[in-house]
């Protein structure tokens, strides 16, 4: 910092804030730890829900770590980061959201007592790496494959992941009935990579178990014209065509205009323009299709047109779903009138029904999670147990570790194992059970020399520890890793951080109140802020 | 709102204009939000059963609605608390399918945040609560299915059907006539229910109402009713064997829709022009009657050219037919909607038995009938009434009759109404409630004592002594083992809903039961509220 004694040097614009130094560090990790505390209370199947108002006074109440964070509108530049590795964990592996902030905020208020006692940051980031590196290949070790199985046996242990993932979500109740109807919806679109085969539909009314799969696409009545009730509603085996173009009468070109010289010609003019309707209507009946769906509009006289012929249309359907029709039945969608050859392909629709339109929402969220945490358990295939067990077992690994090496570096990697341990803590937490005494169970089963207990996590049931293998608690290795990779880094990133520089154009007033605080909170650092 | 503290106490600023957001958690979110969702509860408790009262709600532009129905209520209520519309919500999702039991839903719903309260004040994990309500709710539906009954009932012997829709017709305004109203919508859904199929497409009944007349003059009618007149006051008023042509063209010369102008120069072009114009009038006319229609419906208007020359031709029109209607026509008669004066072939004309115009009372009102149709499928209700709330209460009561009587017909089976079934499963539940270890216990036992809470609400309405009439019923159902003991709210002087034919359908209890618990379980897991502080 510049002596008190020499004139200042004026390098930065007027109004410009810039916080340095460890106090900066301090409360960056201050910071974080508090939008940690934020998501805390959703961990687990436990864990409760928040209801969020938005600026335009929608509501969201949801339970998804990557939702909370990203509606929470956080504008605080270290904590931004949190939001950032939720969202890559939700669309990496798309579960364990909450887990992966909670793991970055625990590593950082594992960290700042070092911090503090003037350990240099950067040894704190080295370590952690290893740590982390380490973490993961016990994960990996750790991780039980279910390759090899039969389909029926995979589908079973398939639905155990998605069923952990949703005992913590509002549906959890269900959880069974959901996890069946996720795996056979990710069977059902085999190995195409492409997730949006998977359609969630939302109808408000019923009841959650009236949701059912469809193995097909299916989509919303769409609005219609007179004639739409005449048209038969089942077919077997239908042709179907996709469209883009509007069978409406209408001009043809916008902007045209014609002179009439002759009203004899009148006649003609109107008559050229019912053809051009008729004709690519005549070509959709000619093409042998049975069902018409163009994403534009289809107007009352096609819609009665249609009617006549037998033939039921929709239009104005939404581009997703008819493209999922596409891929179902292996047309293209046509943007001129032409014939389609048919080729079966597999797609899935998920019906949701529930009570309201937030609990829906809420559902639809859920099953977004299960249906990623399935489709990533089937090309990774390997599961470790959850409820903690892994976190444990890895602490207990990195504890054992940090003893064998010399210097500053194993308490770094001790207070790393220390903050793995949060999750199981956690999850007692929410479920109102005594942590301490859980978690001592808990490290007494995983330092059994002969790693029989390594398996052994929070039995949300009882209060007690139970083996989450045993109770089919289980969850994807590829999330656990994902997580402490993201949180690791994020976790490093902040710590690199010594100094932030605010721009004070690009906010406005309340920035400005952010600036003060900041400043302030720097620990009363003089002659960095200017007014 | 702060989130975060610096070492010398001061906030930091996180989440954007972090000040102007409130938030409320742990406990006191969950208080706040039990208290939002009993406070829209209680409104509608005193609105349950056929001695509930009415609410009169006054829209924003003054129009005054005065209903019983529960979804309708809060629906108009426009509530702004986010607890409050989860539950507008809930009675909304029962009205869509089930269409009967609106207020019951809330009023059950209500009654559990009641009893979650009691249980989170004695310390027990929100969470665990949901969960033993969940339990609850399972035991409950199950039991319901064991006391439930099979009706038989078919075309020609209606009479179980007529008495469910008696019982949901009681609560409302209209009970003066709930005998004759059952049997209007009894016969309205038979007539177009798919009995293999077990469906009923609703949107085949058509409701009208017209204000004057007695509610006793409410009809139904085999056919479709417009409320339309002859486009020309000359046409006649009745048409036997009727071949209609449904259009939906106006009768007017064609208009290209591209941009067009037509150039006339001279005297002789005019001519020519108008001379087309006629000659169109005159093809169209011409068409119609080629086919052999005897009258034209159509969408769209005519120009008074076109009027007289179908009056001239004698052949009646009606203009301006809404496309819903149209589509009804189309169906009821077996007629197809035609969009193109070309397109007019005789297959395509629909057949009514008897068209016919009537007028009402002293006014110059009149209605067009469509009856006998070729299809029957496609039936209106027709309502009169002193007044228009009257109407559309009707409406509303007759939606809700059209609905049980449609469950009835997807699935057979009745529970016995006022309070009887609550007070059962409420038996039910609490024998269960000792099986099951753990806190859950406490929260089934609040279940029991929550489903309790509508019988109650039933005495309360009716006058009656509430704790004493509902434990004398309930020690009587278990006394006997008979679950068909409810609260005597007409005064017949029987408990036995047998008796006094009290139905109701067994999926719409279930639905209740299952939809209330649903929703009480997202509200008690709410535990963090973040908010605009506007709000």
């Amino acid at each position: 910092m510049a002596s008190m004694m020499q004139p200042q040097i004026i390098l930065l614009k007027e109004g410009t804030d810039t916080s340095q130094g460890k106090a900066q560090l301090l409360s960056n990790i201050n910071a974080v730890t508090a939008v940690g505390d934020v998501v805390r209370t959703t961990l687990g199947p436990r864990g409760m829900d928040k209801l969020i108002h938005d600026d335009k006074g929608s509501v969201t109440i949801s339970n998804d770590g990557a939702t909370i964070m990203k509606l929470l509108d956080i504008v605080h530049p270290a904590a931004k980061i949190l939001v950032d590795i939720a969202k890559s964990q939700d669309s990496e592996v798309g579960d364990g959201t909450t887990t992966v902030v909670l793991l970055a905020a625990e590593f950082l208020k594992e960290a700042k007592p070092f911090v503090e006692d003037g350990v240099h940051s950067q040894n704190l980031i080295r370590s952690y790496r290893t740590a982390s590196t380490l973490a993961i290949e016990k994960v990996k070790e750790l991780a039980v494959s279910i390759e090899g199985k039969s389909v029926e046996e995979k589908k079973g242990l398939l639905a155990k992941c998605a069923a952990t993932t949703l005992s913590s979500k509002l549906i959890g109740g269900e959880k069974e009935f959901f996890a069946t109807m996720v795996v056979d919806a990710v069977m059902a679109i085999g190995d195409d990579d492409r997730l949006n085969l998977i359609g969630i539909k939302k109808v408000p009314g019923g009841n959650m178990r009236d949701s059912f799969l469809v193995d097909g696409v299916a989509f919303k009545k769409t609005f219609s014209y007179a004639g739409f009730e005449q048209q038969p509603k089942k077919f077997d085996n239908p042709k179907i065509l996709l469209l883009n173009i509007e069978l409406e009468l209408k001009s043809e070109k916008e902007n045209a205009e014609i002179r009439l010289s002759d009203p004899s010609q009148y006649q003609s003019i109107v008559d050229a323009e019912w053809n051009i309707i008729y004709d690519k209507l005549d070509k959709c009946v000619e093409s042998g299709a049975k069902v018409v769906l163009s994403r534009l509009a289809i107007g009352d006289l096609a819609t009665q047109y249609f009617a006549d012929r037998d033939i039921f249309c929709a239009g104005r359907v939404a581009e997703q779903d008819l493209n999922r029709v596409a891929a179902a039945a292996g047309g293209t969608v046509q943007t001129s009138v032409n014939n389609i050859i048919p080729e079966a392909r597999r797609t899935a629709s998920i019906v949701l029904r529930g009570g309201a339109d937030q609990f829906i929402e809420e559902a639809e969220r859920s099953l977004h999670d299960a249906i990623m945490i399935v489709r990533r358990a089937v090309k990774n295939s390997t599961v470790v147990p959850g409820g903690g067990a892994i976190d444990m077992e890895i602490s207990k690994y990195l504890r054992q570790h940090s003893r064998t090496i010399a210097g500053k570096s194993q308490l770094f990697i001790n207070s790393y194992a220390k903050a793995l341990e949060v999750i199981p803590r956690q999850l007692c937490d929410n479920a109102g059970f005594d942590a301490t005494d859980v978690l001592n169970k808990l490290r007494q089963k995983h330092a059994m020399q002969s790693g029989e207990g390594a398996s052994y996590g929070v039995d949300i049931n009882t209060g007690g520890i139970a083996d989450s293998f045993a109770n089919f608690v289980w969850e994807p290795a590829v999330v656990k890793i994902n997580a402490i990779n993201a949180a690791t880094e994020a976790a490093c990133l902040i710590l690199s951080v010594d100094e932030t520089v605010k721009n004070p154009k690009s906010e406005s007033a309340q920035g400005d109140a952010a600036a003060g605080a900041m400043g302030r909170g720097r620990g009363g650092g003089r002659g960095m802020r200017r007014r | 709102m702060a989130l975060a503290f610096d070492e010398f106490g001061r906030p930091f600023i996180i989440l954007r204009e972090q000040d102007q957001k409130t938030r409320l958690r742990g406990i006191d979110a969950q208080k706040a939000n039990i208290a939002a969702g009993k406070a829209v509860a209680r409104i509608l408790r005193s609105s349950l059963g056929p001695k509930g009262m009415d609410k009169m709600l006054q829209g924003p532009d003054g129009d005054v609605t005065i209903t019983n129905d529960g979804a309708t209520i809060l629906e108009q209520m426009d509530v702004d608390n986010q607890i409050a519309k989860l539950m507008v919500e809930l009675s909304r999702s029962q009205d869509y399918e089930i269409g009967d039991g609106t207020t019951g839903v809330v009023v059950m719903a209500g009654a559990l945040l009641e009893q979650a309260e009691r249980q989170l004040d004695r310390g027990i994990h929100p969470i665990r609560v949901a969960e033993g309500y969940e339990m609850a709710s399972r035991v409950a539906v199950e039991h319901l299915e064991r006391i439930s009954q099979k009706f038989e009932f078919d075309v020609d012997n209606f009479e179980p059907l007529v008495k469910t829709c008696m019982t949901t017709l009681s609560s409302k305004i209209v009970n003066r006539c709930k005998r004759s109203l059952a049997e209007i919508a009894v016969k309205a859904v038979l007539a177009v229910a798919d009995l293999e199929r077990r469906d009923v497409n609703l949107d085949l009944i058509k409701v009208e109402g017209k204000v004057g007349g007695n509610l006793e003059d409410t009809e139904l009618i085999y056919g479709i009713l417009v409320d339309k007149d002859m486009s020309h006051p000359q046409m006649p008023k009745q048409i036997e064997d009727a071949h209609i042509a449904i259009l939906t063209c106006p009768f007017e010369p064609p208009k290209p829709k591209t941009k067009h102008k037509v150039d006339i120069d001279t005297v002789e072009k005019f001519e020519t022009l108008r001379k087309q114009e006629q000659q169109y009038f005159d093809e169209m006319v011409q068409k119609c009657k080629d086919v052999g229609a005897t009258l034209v419906i159509c969408q769209w208007g005519f120009d008074d050219e076109a009027n007289h020359l179908l009056m001239h031709r004698n052949l009646p029109a009606v203009r301006w037919v809404g496309g819903v209607e149209l589509e009804l026509i189309a169906i009821a008669t077996g007629g197809r909607i035609v969009p193109r004066f070309q397109e007019l072939t005789p297959e395509k004309l629909g057949k009514a038995g008897m068209v016919r115009e009537k007028s009402f009372g002293t006014t110059k009102e009149r209605m067009l009938y469509i009856e006998h149709c070729a299809n029957s499928k496609a039936v209106t209700i027709f309502i009169r009434g002193g007044n228009k709330m009257m109407i559309e209460e009707t409406k509303r009561s007759i939606h809700d009759a059209l609905c049980v009587a449609r469950n009835l017909i997807r699935n057979k089976s009745i529970v016995y109404g006022g309070g009887a079934a609550e007070i059962a499963c409420s038996l039910a539940v609490d024998a269960a409630a000792d099986k099951y270890p753990g806190v859950e216990q406490y929260a089934i036992r609040a279940f029991a004592e929550a489903l309790d809470s509508v019988p109650m609400a039933l005495a309360e309405n009716s006058g009656l002594q509430p704790i004493e009439t509902l434990s004398a019923v309930k020690s009587q159902q278990l006394k006997e083992n008979i679950p068909f003991y409810g609260i005597d709210c007409n005064d017949v002087g029987t408990n036995d809903m047998r008796e006094q034919n009290v139905f109701e359908t067994l999926i719409g209890k279930q639905q209740q039961i299952l939809l209330a618990t649903q929703v009480v379980k997202m509200i008690l897991k709410i535990d963090d509220v973040i908010s605009n502080s506007e709000y």
